[in-house]
């Protein structure tokens, strides 16, 4: 048993405690009658003469789990049963017995039905053992009552809200306490009595709040705006708006009118904690995928000063390698590049196996992009360092190149890469919403930080990078083949816009123009940053994720959003040139 | 002290670069129409007080005054060089692309605005002043050559010739005699006696020789770990003990 | 500068010039040069405008601008609008009665009845005319000088500009804008009284850009001969340097940005009514990256180059879309690759590489301890060296 908001106080609550009992019980034990199916049992209701008798075989069902219940009741409401007083010689039946019975869409000429027994749902047979042909005429449809309707709702709804998912259980709990219907609430209360998910625990409790905004007592009206206001309902906003309007402002009514005017300003200002904090998290999410793509440039940029715009083009690699070993885990994949055929096989792996295989497409797209990083540095971008203007054009053009190869291989279109199905479910704590999706890219952003943090401060090649970033002839003096380092270097920085590609596959397309979605961000996120500091990259993305969402939030046009930031980085420019963190030096370029 | 205002007075300034202190608590005050030499070792702050003044580099407190009447940490580079002030860098720094010609031309007085190089044209008073550079600095049948074709000491006479171009009140000479013959040392410093006079100058040197040659006579400052160590007369400063300790008793220490 | 070569050029730009002025339109209207060329060629020309843009940028002054195609676009834009004021009457919205305003179709489709009030002036060519240049010219003013005075530069000048040319696409991609959104503007019907589908419109307006393309080159030509153009050089080898010999290369910058973006807003004006369409996908980095291209193929730093560039990277790729469409990506990026890594001063610039090559193979030959040629501090990246 739970309790209830004020159990003392109203002895109203403790009949109903004593209702909801014998409704569990019946629940526990739904065999009343324990050879009758609810088939059988609604058959029966549908010829008691007596109402209240109807009644009671009707609730009698309630807290059955039987789909047919659903049906039977819903056809007898809408007129789809039918009594049939059975006439002289059938078989089995005295004349004049009622049984319920429903007719066979099989309509002929002269207008005949057959007719089924709802019981058994076999069809009725005539002396001859043929089947009874009736007219529709013939027979009456069964009737409902106030009374009946009101019983076969609760019944119902009880069945509604004895769902297996919870989350079905929530869907229809919220509806019912949006409706303000009187007649849900003693289903609901069963329901609450047994309800052992504590999320649909306090569903439940909204929502027979709300119902209780309509009830008679206005004491009851009182107690449940309070405690909507306590539980900060927001969904109970427009009810208790209405209230207030439609409860003049007399003497008696004013604990009422308080208790909700009290209560719209506490589930206001829950509100708004609410979104401040949603929008806190869905910034947090966004600066972690700018972060995760940012962090290879603040390397190859950042620390070594080499303008790569072909960076957007390694997270493809990444990308297009977590698609690669999608298909090897499965059933392997033809490709057709330049007109040839290239198939590469299947691991034809099932179960959880398959679905690990993120976990092997982590290194090797760390690895794929790193050697085309490698390919890329020792190709081109060494005979460039001191130029990088001329970097820029060339790696340009490497960008331009790696996309028609995606495109010649992949094809122009995006690939589909599953991610994990529990990666779209999300997770409501006080009505903030915490997709899992976004929770995945915090956690990866985390670990790649990390990650290269640990490369660059814990490991030598972290040291001799730091080393040579900061003076290139001096640590070639002291003999750091400053040569290898640089190659390392770009390819760390490869490898990890690799390990973002791995990552946006799992939670958007992947196709040849991934890269290009990402560019610029990515490049802004390591100029606001500042060059040559990871943490700055780490603050400015961040920044960056909780100005843009905060702006989608006010101007609720996430593209104006983005030109806001684009705007508000070159004003912030003005104020810090070199960004967040200046490395400074006493080099003569001023 | 001269009851004229200072052509430069430098006060309480003190500069720092990521936790290193450059320049210390440092005081520098120059008579117009001097000539100074400015001393210290490696690490002095030298090369850092030339890049204060000239908005290179803006101090974290202190003030330096130029004239009666213009403070000059607050404004930048260019503005600095307008009043006056002009500057040869330690490695020279000419234009390499262009002909020694045009790097004259950039450097001769008058105006810097955007609408006057549009229109400027080159008049034949400035033509004769140009050749008339030309012979001082010892490149007149080098004025079609890229000034980047040209032998380190003939850039370091580039620079010293675009200083004059200049016709700057205040002149700051760093380093004029390294790449240089000794000849070329010699002239540059008979040079810089010329202008002496017309000109306030600072120049920075290591050379022994070429310091007693144009400091003969006049006052030299010593520079040590930002601050100044001693000013007076060469020989005096010479025979300063601190001076030998610190600076040319270790020069001497190691010839 | 090479007297010889100022003369070889001379001669080639007036062989140009009377070509494209009076020979092609001649040759056209007598029927032996066909439209299709002549609005081809109408378009390398715009092109041709637009790279010598990039080229006083990049080639002159340093400055490696990836916003002259929003330049450009926005030229476009604004001319685009006149037209599809023209047009709207004639539209197909207006021969179906739907259109009784007479608004651009649209505009139409998107529900407006009236016209907004910053299309009214438009009606006016003087005024497009006007914003062709003013528009442009605002926007790489305003840029130019807070970017400036900020002192970014080299590569985060760049990036900026990109930013800008991604912000600006964003923006037109909006339907709010009542700019076309993502069609643009397109289906343009008239252009100051005359049919803009005839062959003597289509030929009128390549003669303008013919005449465009030669004033551009003499400015050109004008403005690095001047004492402006010592610092804009002196800016692209050393700007620290320029700072202690007084001039504000910041205004320098502004200068020469602010024109350069008139100059490629004029381009862009041109290239609208010639070929017909304008929209939000021309305004990318990857657009002014590509007139890059031309340049550094051409020859950067020299005024004929860009116009080679344009002309010559523009037919190979109208012929190479047609032949290899899937390689042509990759021919480009390749081609920019190679320019970069083996041919820094483009095809202009090759005589001269070999020049220099046997030059420094016999110097090497006489004088082995030779004294290396410090590099140019320009380029540097602002990290510590």
């Amino acid at each position: 048993m739970r309790t209830f908001p004020h159990p003392a106080k109203l002895p109203f609550p403790l009949l109903l405690s004593v209702w909801a009992v014998l409704c569990a019980t019946t629940w526990l034990a739904p065999a009343a009658h324990a050879s009758d199916t609810p088939r059988a049992v609604i058959a029966k209701a549908v010829v008691t003469e007596e109402s209240e008798e109807q009644v009671r075989l009707v609730r009698s069902l309630a807290g059955d789990t039987d789909p047919q219940i659903r049906d039977l009741l819903t056809a007898w409401k809408e007129g789809g049963i039918s009594i049939l007083e059975a006439p002289d010689g059938l078989p089995g039946l005295t004349e004049g017995q009622k049984i319920a019975v429903t007719l066979a869409q099989d309509k002929d000429a002269d207008d005949k039905q057959g007719v089924l027994r709802l019981d058994s749902s076999e069809p009725i047979k005539d002396a001859e053992g043929k089947p009874l042909r009736l007219p529709a005429a013939d027979i009456e449809a069964a009737e409902t009552d106030a009374a009946l309707r009101q019983a076969m709702k609760g019944v119902l709804d009880a069945f509604a809200l004895a769902a297996s998912a919870p989350a079905t259980r929530l869907k229809v709990v919220a509806e019912y306490g949006l409706s303000q219907d009187l007649a849900r609430l003693e289903a609901l209360q069963a329901r609450q009595a047994v309800e052992t998910h504590p999320r649909v625990q306090r569903a439940l409790r909204e929502a027979i709040s709300q119902i209780h905004l309509k009830h008679d007592d206005a004491e009851k009206r009182t107690a449940a705006a309070r405690d909507l206001g306590q539980m900060g309902s927001i969904s109970s906003r427009d009810a208790l708006k209405t209230l207030l309007e439609e409860t003049p402002d007399t003497p008696e009514n004013s604990a009422l009118r308080a208790e909700a005017t009290k209560a719209l300003v506490a589930i206001g200002t829950h509100m708004r904690w609410a979104n401040a904090y949603g929008t806190a998290f869905r910034g947090l999410s966004t600066g972690s995928i700018l972060l995760v793509v940012a962090i290879g440039l603040a390397i190859t940029f950042g620390l070594m000063g080499v303008i790569n715009m072909a960076h957007g083009e390694l997270i493809a690699v990444g990308a297009y390698t977590a698609y690669l070993v999608q298909h090897v885990f499965g059933d392997g994949l033809t490709l057709s590049p330049f007109g040839k055929t290239l198939s590469l096989p299947g691991l034809h792996t099932t179960g959880w196996i398959r679905d690990c295989y993120f976990i092997a497409a982590i290194p090797l797209s760390f690895l794929a992009a790193a050697l085309v990083g490698i390919a890329l540095e020792r190709g081109i971008i060494r005979f460039l360092y001191r130029r990088p203007l001329e970097s820029l054009l060339a790696t340009w053009g490497v960008s331009l190149v790696l996309q028609q190869l995606f495109r010649l291989v992949f094809g122009a279109n995006n690939v589909q890469v599953d991610s994990p199905s529990w990666l779209s479910g999300n997770w409501t704590v006080f009505d903030v919403l915490f997709g899992w999706n976004r929770i995945f890219v915090i956690c990866f952003a985390v670990l790649i930080i990390a990650g290269a943090w640990a490369v660059l401060n814990k490991t030598s090649l972290g040291l001799l990078i730091r080393a040579v970033m900061q003076n290139r002839s001096m640590a070639a003096c002291m003999g750091v083949r400053t040569e290898r380092v640089n190659m390392l270097t770009f390819a760390l920085g490869s490898g990890l816009a690799g390990l973002a590609g791995a990552f946006l596959s799992q939670i958007g397309n992947v196709g040849p123009g991934l890269g290009q979605d990402y560019i610029v961000d990515a490049f802004m996120t390591v100029v606001v940053g500042g060059v040559g500091n990871l943490l700055g990259t780490v603050l400015s993305a961040l920044g960056i994720g909780l100005i843009d969402q905060s702006l989608q939030q006010i101007l609720l046009s996430p593209v104006l959003g983005k030109i806001l930031v684009l705007g508000g980085i070159i004003l912030f420019l003005q104020w810090r040139p070199a960004g967040l963190f200046v490395t400074k030096s006493r080099s003569l370029e001023g | 002290m001269s009851q004229r205002p200072f052509i430069l007075a430098a006060e309480g300034v003190n500069k720092s670069f990521a936790g290193f202190q450059a320049i210390r608590d440092l005081n520098f005050y120059m008579d117009p129409g001097e000539l100074r030499t400015v001393i210290g070792p490696n690490g002095a702050g030298k090369t850092t007080f030339l890049d204060l003044i000239t908005g290179r580099a803006k101090p974290d407190t202190g003030t330096i005054r130029f004239g009666a009447d213009h403070e000059l940490t607050g404004l930048n580079e260019y503005e600095i060089y307008r009043l006056g002030i002009g500057r040869k860098f330690q490695t020279p720094t000419v234009y390499a692309d262009h002909t020694v010609f045009e790097n004259l031309v950039m450097s001769l007085e008058g105006s810097r605005g955007v609408w006057a190089s549009l229109f400027a044209k080159i008049h034949n008073t400035q033509r004769d002043r140009i050749q008339e550079i030309l012979e001082t600095i010892h490149l007149g049948d080098k004025a079609q050559w890229k000034a980047g074709a040209l032998a380190h000491g003939q850039k370091q006479w580039l620079e010293i010739g675009m200083l004059l171009a200049q016709n700057a009140q205040l002149l700051l000479v760093d380093e004029p005699a390294a790449g240089m013959t000794d000849e070329e040392t010699h002239r540059t410093g008979e040079l810089l006696l010329s202008l002496a006079g017309k000109h306030s100058i600072i120049v920075i040197e290591h050379d022994m020789v070429f310091i007693r040659q144009i400091a003969a006579g006049r006052r030299v400052t010593v520079l040590h770990q930002g601050s100044v160590l001693c000013e007076g007369p060469v020989d005096q400063v010479q025979n300063n003990e601190k001076v030998i300790e610190v600076y040319l008793g270790r020069k001497h220490a190691h010839p | 500068m090479n007297r010889t070569l100022t003369k070889v050029e001379a001669t080639v730009v007036t062989l140009l010039a009377v070509l494209v002025l009076v020979v092609m339109p001649l040759l056209n209207s007598a029927g032996v040069v066909s439209n299709f060329t002549i609005n081809l060629w109408g378009k390398y020309l715009c092109y041709a405008v637009l790279a010598l843009s990039v080229d006083l940028l990049w080639g002159y002054t340093g400055l490696l601008s990836l916003g002259q195609a929003l330049f450009f676009s926005l030229g476009g834009y604004m001319f685009g609008m006149y037209l599809m004021l023209l047009s709207g009457p004639l539209g197909a919205y207006a021969k179906s009665g739907q259109n009784p305003a007479g608004l651009p179709d649209f505009m139409v489709f998107l529900g407006h009845t009236f016209l907004p009030w910053f299309w009214r002036p438009f009606y006016s060519p003087g005024f497009s005319a006007l914003m062709v240049v003013a528009l442009p010219g605002l926007v790489a003013l305003l840029f130019g000088f807070l970017a400036f005075r900020a002192r970014i530069k080299g590569v985060y000048f760049s990036i900026l500009t990109q930013a800008l040319t991604y912000g600006a696409a964003l923006m037109f991609f909006r339907n709010d804008l009542v700019m076309g959104g993502n069609n643009g503007f397109t289906d343009f019907h008239r252009i100051m009284g005359f049919d803009i589908r005839s062959a003597a419109t289509q030929r009128g307006l390549f003669i303008a850009t013919g005449v465009l393309l030669l004033g551009v080159y003499l400015l050109g030509r004008w403005l690095t001969a001047t004492k402006f153009g010592l610092v804009q050089r002196a800016v692209r080898d050393s700007e620290t340097r320029v700072l202690f010999s007084g001039y504000a290369a910041a205004n320098y910058k502004l200068f020469v940005f602010t024109l350069c973006a008139i100059i490629a807003g004029l381009g862009g004006a041109l290239y609208v009514p010639q070929v017909g369409i304008i929209n939000p996908s021309e305004m990318t980095a990857e657009k002014s990256l590509e007139a890059v291209v031309w340049v550094a193929v051409g020859g950067r730093g020299t005024l004929l180059g860009p116009i080679v560039g344009a002309i010559g990277i523009n037919a190979l790729k109208s012929w190479a879309t047609r032949a290899m469409p899937d390689l042509w990506p990759l021919i480009l990026g390749g081609l920019f690759i190679v320019i970069v890594l083996l041919l820094p001063k483009g095809l202009v610039g090759i005589p001269g590489q070999i020049r220099a090559l046997w030059v420094s193979r016999r110097k090497r030959d006489e004088d082995p301890g030779q004294e290396s040629i410090e590099p140019a501090d320009a380029d540097q990246p602002a990290t510590p060296a």
